[in-house]
């Protein structure tokens, strides 16, 4: 009766698996009913795709370069040629805002994508195999965990040196390992899960149950992950550039427009403040969608 | 229980082995002599050459990092090239700093969190939890340095309520420890309503409430009580973002704590400090984290019997 | 319960700070933006704060009048040979260090011997005197130019004739120090670190402040500051809240974009009559590797200096306070000229002279490297350098390097171009000419690979000349070819060093150079 049962299970769920039609179709439904649910995260989705939309449509929005220089108009409040006024290079503001959008959502979404995949992979490895595998990844993970996040950060940025990319590779080195943690105890549970011993005694093979069983199981998490993962990775790039640890000028991305604006608190504090308010807002919208997305996904994830 | 808590010990050790190994190589392999930082605008090649091979950094890795180990062991940890002074020295000055600034920002949270996280619960869905976890969610979504900088200027600038910058009475520990708190602060209260929330299941909390005040306060005190596991927990696992946080306030500040001495290391490229507060942070955080694994045994009645 | 808390919390947050209501008479308050690394003059050529304030030299430049003089400090007396090459030196009697001991002759021929034994830093100046090679390889104990006639008198023997030499003894490398209680902690320990200057070192807490107290042993007049604490903030930001605060009694507006400046202390009428304002005695320039590529051309690095608009550098982001420099001695120094035409801003022109070597648009590439530990001043300084080359078809880029890999770069001779500042540590054309132009090594190290071989053994030679005129006059020569002619760098300009007084600052003299280190008995307190 048990075997039966277990059959029956395993086969409904390769089915459904087979052509993706159920897990895709469950996920929009899981989707669409959180933005009913949800406003605030409907509404920060669509403040989101705006920033993308702005970031992509940067030329087009803007007649000047973002590392345009204009020396006689040095810090010029906001006016209706410089709608956000200037920097302490002449440069405009909103431009540079654009521009630094790309950077900085580029900064968000890159390291994290890149870090739940090496999370995911380690961490699906670890669980499953366990032994020695997972000793040695856990061990691993123990060490980047050991450091204080902000401190690692800094560590591998002076010794890779400034950059776009090295941010990236800072902030992905940074997050695999909370990631790879999670993960594994996903898997673990998985593992023990009933469809899944059912699937082991039709004699499916190690590697193909994690890309087609574990692994979609495991996407509504790293879905969650990803978007609360991104604001803190924003976060961290502007508190690198706050050290003077991230990107350089000429380019633009928002924490380093908050770092190089942050002396002129007095005389011209919206140098400063409008790329502090859009860390901020994005941020907010990245973990109001992220809040939305785990009650609607993923509901044990709650306490975290 | 007691094997339980060795092999935590060992692995720690073993993590603490492997942040020395990484660290070190990571810094070896970065371009640049930090000799020649040291000797500026005046550096002669000659002299550095010779520094070089004093300070041993012309050795093989492998043999620099044994008798790095070694001389860490014994208790030295070199000597600073950007002040001068030996690095356990520096190291110690700054964590009583770093140590009073991590506690009242600790304490500053978990009061806050608490008491407005217990509030949220009770209030479930009422104007006070919005209220409260929109502003913790605000919270953890501004960046460190923004609440520093701002709470410095206003507060301590304009309105010259306390001090600006500096260590020098407990007066100049608050903006710092509230900065370092906020956002701490956030995700303790958001710890605290949902722990409240799962434990005080809701009709509890509506039948209290009919019964009045008095019952309301006891329930809540005995959720509250069932509800400090995990948040003691977590306590001691934030231990590893205080730290985070404290390197961008310290700065903000002036504050000579190990954050800012980081930061000081890395912008004189100064080699055996940064060694020496990155290895005595992660061990703070190794540390901490053995910590909350034992309070969870101690305070876990499940696994104590379990052992 | 949590009521309480709330109203604990609100009342703590709430209570105001008690400002210091009266600060300590003689008390005086700095701040700089990074700790000193020692307080041993022979191991730092940066911090200098110290050597100059609980050490004396033989000599001191001061300005008297708004001129750079040398003027006597513990020698009382001197005499030079005809031939320049001997010294004889009478020294103050009765000088006592802070600890008692006396200080003699002796003392000044170890203080000598000393920076030759370290052999770290600032040792060019005792490289002078005649046995100096020995002392720096081992081979001899002591300095054989160098004789100690009794307490008070001695002579120094140069190998080499130097009529600048005085000047050079006011360096602050040229600090004496005690043979008799010299300790394994000089220049970490305050307490070991013994002078016999107006101040002593009484505490030194790293990355935090230091204190210096009046010496009462000192044999000059007191200063009205009798104390002074440096603190260490990092943030300049920091800086201006605290001296608005009134918690800092002089501010240094060094480091700091000229337009807060305006804003905050020049547009402010009290703090405006508070400035002062000196010259920072060296200059600023945009160097050109003469050995790479199209660069190789001096037609195309005369292009490249009227491509660049200094007047609108100077103007928008110094706010006017720099001067235009024109040539390789730097405004303010001793035979300084205003023999050199500032090159005239000519984008077109300079299009055809590149086109006259033979570079089209965009056929010339350029990096610019940039240090990214420099100001935000300079890299918006090399920006605009970046934008300006670009309009006349050079493809400048600019590109940053962490400042250990960019002095790396630097000394390895390759970096192709780069704005560099050079500060004049004594007031002759020596010390810039001579560490920039003196020796094909010493061109090459600082990437500027200046190709002229006869020009640079007449700068090494020119060290020589006894005759001030004559010496004067090569070096204007010198100056006239390196830069007139063969244009080795861009000359761009001299920033003036700003600080604002605090109200109870009565008057301030800054060191003659600009150095932000000064000497606090320049400050004369209400």
């Amino acid at each position: 009766m048990r075997m039966n049962r277990q059959r029956e299970l395993a086969d409904q769920h390769l089915r459904r698996l087979e052509d993706g039609e159920g897990m895709v179709n469950s996920f929009r439904a899981d989707f669409f009913r959180m933005f009913r649910a949800n406003r605030l995260a409907a509404f920060s989705l669509l403040l989101i795709l705006l920033m993308i939309l702005g970031a992509a449509l940067a030329p087009v929005l803007t007649p000047y370069a973002y590392d345009d220089m204009d020396l006689q108009r040095r810090l010029s409040p906001p006016s209706a040629e410089h709608l956000l006024g200037t920097d302490e290079g002449g440069r405009d503001i909103l431009t540079r805002l654009l521009y630094g959008a790309r950077v900085s959502l580029m900064i968000g979404v890159v390291p994290t994508v890149l870090s739940i995949l090496i999370g995911a992979l380690l961490g699906m490895l670890a669980g499953w195999y366990g032994g020695i595998t997972d000793t040695v990844i856990m061990r691993l993970a123990d060490i980047v965990l050991a450091f204080p996040s902000m401190l690692l950060a800094m560590l591998m940025m002076f010794a890779l040196g400034d950059g776009i990319i090295n941010v990236v590779l800072t902030l992905a080195m940074m997050n695999w390992a909370s990631v790879a943690r999670i993960v594994r105890a996903e898997t673990l549970r998985l593992k023990n899960a009933e469809y899944i011993d059912a699937a082991r005694t039709i004699g499916v093979s190690g590697p193909v149950m994690l890309l087609r069983h574990i692994l979609p199981n495991c996407l509504p998490t790293l879905i969650v992950l990803f978007t609360l993962n991104v604001p803190t990775a924003i976060l961290t790039e502007s508190s690198l550039s706050f050290l003077g640890l991230g990107i350089q000028a000429p380019d633009a991305s928002w924490g380093l427009m908050v770092n190089a604006g942050k002396n002129f608190l007095f005389n011209a504090p919206w140098l400063s403040v409008i790329p502090g308010l859009t860390i901020m807002v994005a941020v907010l919208a990245f973990n109001f969608l992220g809040d939305g997305l785990r009650d609607a996904l993923d509901p044990h994830l709650k306490d975290r | 229980m007691k094997m339980k808590l060795l092999s935590r010990l060992g692995q720690s050790v073993i993590a603490l082995l492997g942040v020395a190994l990484l660290l070190f190589v990571m810094l070896r392999v970065i371009p640049g002599n930090p000799v020649a930082v040291l000797m500026g605008e005046h550096g002669d090649d000659a002299v550095i050459a010779r520094m070089t091979e004093e300070l041993g950094l012309d050795q093989p890795i492998l043999t620099q990092f044994f008798r790095y180990i070694g001389d860490c062991l014994r208790g030295n940890f070199g000597t600073s090239y950007s002040l001068g002074k030996p690095v356990l020295q520096l190291m110690g000055d700054a964590f009583v700093n770093t140590l009073q600034l991590s506690l009242a920002a600790a304490v500053f949270a978990w009061v806050l969190g608490i008491v407005s996280g217990v509030i949220a619960a009770v209030r479930k869905n009422g104007i006070l939890d919005h209220l409260f976890m929109g502003i913790s969610l605000v919270g953890v979504s501004i960046p460190v340095f923004m609440t520093a900088v701002l709470l410095q200027y206003f507060i301590a600038f304009r309105l010259h309520w306390l001090p600006i910058s500096g260590m020098a009475g407990w007066q100049s520990l608050i903006l710092p420890a509230v900065a370092l708190g906020w956002n701490s602060a956030g995700s303790v209260a958001r710890l605290v309503r949902s722990t409240l929330l799962d434990i005080l299941q809701e009709d509890y909390i509506d039948t209290a409430r009919a019964k009045g005040r008095r019952q309301m306060g006891v329930l809540v005190f005995h959720a509250l009580r069932n509800a400090m596991l995990p948040v003691v927990t977590m306590m001691a696992l934030q231990f590893s973002s205080l730290l985070s946080g404290a390197v961008i306030t310290e700065t903000v500040f002036s504050i000579n704590g190990i954050g800012r001495l980081a930061v000081q290391a890395i912008s004189g490229r100064d080699v055996p400090l940064l060694q020496g507060t990155v290895l005595f942070a992660t061990a703070l955080v190794i540390l901490g984290n053995l910590a909350a694994d034992m309070l969870y045994s101690v305070l876990d009645p499940r696994i104590r019997k379990g052992g | 319960m949590k009521r309480m808390l709330v109203l604990l919390l609100i009342l703590c947050l709430a209570c105001p700070y008690a400002m210091a209501a009266g600060v300590e008479s003689g008390l005086m308050r700095v701040a700089v933006k990074t700790d000193i690394t020692t307080m041993d003059v022979a191991r730092t050529s940066d911090d200098y704060m110290i050597p100059m304030n609980v050490f004396d030299r033989l000599f001191e430049t001061r300005l008297v009048d708004g001129v750079p003089t040398v003027v006597r400090s513990l020698c009382t007396d001197y005499t030079v040979s005809a031939d320049g090459l001997v010294y004889d030196f009478t020294i103050r009697d009765g000088v006592v260090f802070s600890n008692g001991s006396p200080l003699t002759a002796s003392d000044v021929q170890y203080s000598f011997e000393r920076l030759l034994k370290i052999n770290r830093m600032n040792t060019e100046i005792a490289e002078e005197v005649a046995g100096s090679e020995q002392v720096k390889s081992g081979e001899a104990d002591t300095l054989s130019g160098f004789s100690v006639k009794d307490d008070t008198h001695f002579s120094v023997t140069l190998s080499a004739a130097n009529a600048g030499f005085p000047a050079e003894l006011s360096a602050p490398a040229m600090s004496i120090v005690d043979r008799e209680t010299m300790t394994e902690g000089f220049g970490t320990v305050p307490a070991e670190t013994v002078g016999s200057g107006p101040y002593t070192v009484t505490e030194w807490q790293a990355n935090d402040h230091y204190t210096l107290v009046f010496n009462e042993k000192y044999w000059g007049d007191a200063p009205t500051v009798k104390k002074l604490v440096v603190s260490v903030v990092p943030d300049v930001n920091v800086q201006n809240m605290q001296f608005l605060s009134g918690e800092l009694d002089l501010i240094d507006l060094t480091n700091q974009d000229a337009s807060i400046v305006d804003a905050m202390y020049k547009q402010n009428p009290d703090l405006a009559s508070r400035i002062v304002s000196t010259r920072k005695v060296g200059m600023f320039f945009f160097v050109l590797n003469n050995a790479q590529g199209a660069l190789r051309d001096a037609k195309v690095r005369r292009a490249i200096a009227m491509a660049i608009d200094v007047d609108d550098i100077i103007s928008s982001l110094y706010m006017g306070d720099a001067v235009r420099e024109t040539g390789a001695i730097p405004s303010g120094v001793w035979g300084h000229s205003e023999q050199l035409q500032p090159v005239p801003f000519d984008p077109e022109g300079a299009k055809a002279l590149l086109k006259e070597a033979g570079y089209g648009e965009g056929q010339i590439a350029l990096e610019i490297a940039v240090d990214s530990a420099s100001s935000g001043t300079i890299q918006n300084v090399c920006q605009s350098i970046r934008s300006r080359l670009r309009a006349v078809g050079i493809s400048a880029e600019i590109k940053n390097y962490e400042h250990a890999v960019w002095l790396e770069k630097r000394s390895s001779g390759e970096m192709e171009s780069f704005v560099a500042r050079w500060g004049m540590d004594y007031n002759d054309p020596a010390n810039i000419l001579y560490t920039f132009f003196g020796t094909a090594e010493k061109t090459r190290q600082r990437s500027i690979n200046y190709q002229n071989a006869d020009v640079l053994s007449r700068v090494a030679n020119a060290r020589s000349i006894v005759d001030d005129d004559a010496r004067l006059k090569e070096y204007q020569s010198l100056e006239e070819k390196i830069i007139g002619e063969d244009m080795a760098w861009v000359p761009l300009l001299q920033d003036m060093h700003l600080y604002c007084r605090g109200e109870r600052v009565e008057s301030f003299t800054p060191q003659w150079a600009g150095f932000s280190d000064f000497y606090a008995t320049d400050v004369v307190l209400k």
